[in-house]
């Protein structure tokens, strides 16, 4: 089980994330970013390439 | 649409019309948008920031050839099938198979060679005191990053710049007189496209293109046809914004040139710099989107089918957002949308921002007061902006 931190002050919803790894991120109707702290080990690839892709930089893993 | 005739009006289409305007800071100062000739132009930063991610919105620049009287033809296939106007899963699927080779750690690894080719370009006309900045820095430093990414030889260069730039002509106002050159130029890159996918498929190196060509996600990988489609969207979308960003970079410098002597002494103010310039002196103007539905945002209804254009410079120097809009290589700024944003939010600016942040301190290290020794010549402030000449004087440092 990996953990996801996002800073909410450097976070400007794009949505990139929820392009990369939608079973983790997703957009919500008001174009706000939605997540799930936790995810499984399975989705890391997927996490890993949110984290890569986010313009602003604003996603990581808590140990 | 309820649009009051007291709100601002901005013909977008006039090749005079200025972003840089008292026409422009007053329209912004009395409204949050303003009509133009076709749809609505938003001015300020909260708005621009909102609706650019807003999924009411959708990528509304798959119409431009239509727009032009352009229905048909190499360009207009190209268009309307690549990454720039695919919308939904269409999109998302193309994009997910792209970004690995954009990552910013990928990226990362080109920086020595971003330096050699910065301080090469230098070494041709430092001695000169005076250059033409497009020919001899933007332009050469653009084109050659490109071959770095695609690894190919750079005696390639000149073909390529050719290329890019007469399918940008596709963008312009002129594009409908310009078509059967465009269409040529698209017809030209895809055989030069076919046959360096073939290349990669069967000698995979470990350059950036070889990484898309490999590119796979779930058993899923890009057909030959969506690679070579992004290999286009690659040259057209990365060289010259790239090239017109350095010369607007330039342009802001000699406007400022305490914060040209800044960065030439803190050289990792670079990324900074590119923040700044980007925010106060875009090369892209504005960012389109289309209504995909009626709504209403603040105090108007936009119908279905609208127009929105998002000013990147306007909204930059919003001072609601920003109380000193000035260039200020050491505020703290919101971010700006120079590279567009959300889901279509510019796939290369990891690319463009590693490239153009060593540059920039690289130039300002070895050149003093660079200033404008006259002739120089722009393209209009509609679409796609910045210096086609720009003709520099400078001392050179020790």
């Amino acid at each position: 089980m990996g953990n996801i931190h996002v800073d909410r002050k450097l976070c400007d919803n794009h949505g990139q994330c929820a392009i990369a790894a939608p079973d983790v991120f997703r957009m919500n109707d008001d174009g706000i970013l939605e997540f799930d702290e936790g995810f499984a080990d399975t989705l890391l690839d997927e996490v890993e390439e949110a984290i890569d892709v986010c313009p602003v930089q604003a996603i990581f893993l808590k140990d | 649409m309820s649009i009051s005739l007291e709100t601002p009006y901005l013909d977008i289409s006039d090749p005079s019309f200025a972003m840089q305007s008292e026409q422009l800071r007053e329209a912004r100062e009395q409204s949050w948008y303003a009509r133009t000739n076709y749809g609505i132009a938003v001015l300020r930063y909260d708005e621009v920031s909102k609706l650019l991610k807003s999924p009411k919105l959708s990528q509304g620049s798959g119409k431009w050839p239509d727009h032009n009287g352009v229905h048909g033809g190499l360009f207009y296939d190209w268009w309307t099938k690549n990454l720039l106007v695919l919308e939904g899963e269409d999109h998302h699927r193309i994009r997910r198979l792209l970004n690995p080779a954009f990552s910013p750690r990928m990226i990362k690894e080109l920086t020595p060679r971003f330096q050699a080719l910065a301080e090469e370009l230098i070494s041709n006309f430092i001695d000169d005191g005076e250059c033409e900045f497009i020919r001899d820095f933007a332009e050469p430093y653009a084109t050659r990053v490109l071959t770095i990414l695609l690894g190919i030889d750079e005696s390639e260069c000149p073909t390529i710049a050719r290329l890019a730039s007469t399918v940008g002509l596709a963008l312009g106002v002129t594009f409908k007189r310009d078509l059967e050159k465009v269409d040529a130029a698209v017809g030209e890159l895809y055989e030069y496209a076919e046959a360096l996918i073939k290349d990669r498929q069967k000698n995979p190196g470990e350059d950036f293109f070889s990484r898309l060509v490999l590119a796979s996600r779930d058993g899923d990988r890009l057909s030959d046809e969506e690679l070579r489609n992004a290999l286009v969207l690659l040259i057209f979308g990365g060289m010259d914004t790239t090239r017109n960003q350095l010369g607007l970079a330039m342009q802001s410098f000699m406007r400022n040139p305490e914060q040209w002597e800044l960065l030439a002494e803190r050289p990792e103010l670079g990324g900074k710099a590119v923040e700044e310039v980007m925010r106060t002196n875009p090369t892209v103007t504005w960012v389109t989107r289309e209504a995909v539905e009626d709504f209403t945002y603040q105090d108007l209804f936009i119908e279905k089918g609208t127009t929105v254009h998002l000013f990147t410079q306007s909204s930059g120097t919003d001072p609601k957002a920003f109380p000193n809009p000035e260039m200020d290589l050491l505020a703290e700024n919101p971010p700006h949308y120079g590279f567009g944003g959300g889901v279509h939010h510019c796939l290369g600016h990891f690319v463009a921002r590693a490239d153009m942040s060593e540059a920039l301190p690289l130039l300002a290290r070895r050149i003093a007061n660079p200033h404008l020794t006259g002739g120089d010549e722009w393209l209009p402030d509609s679409g796609n902006t910045g210096p086609i000449r720009l003709p520099i004087g400078f001392t050179k440092r020790t």
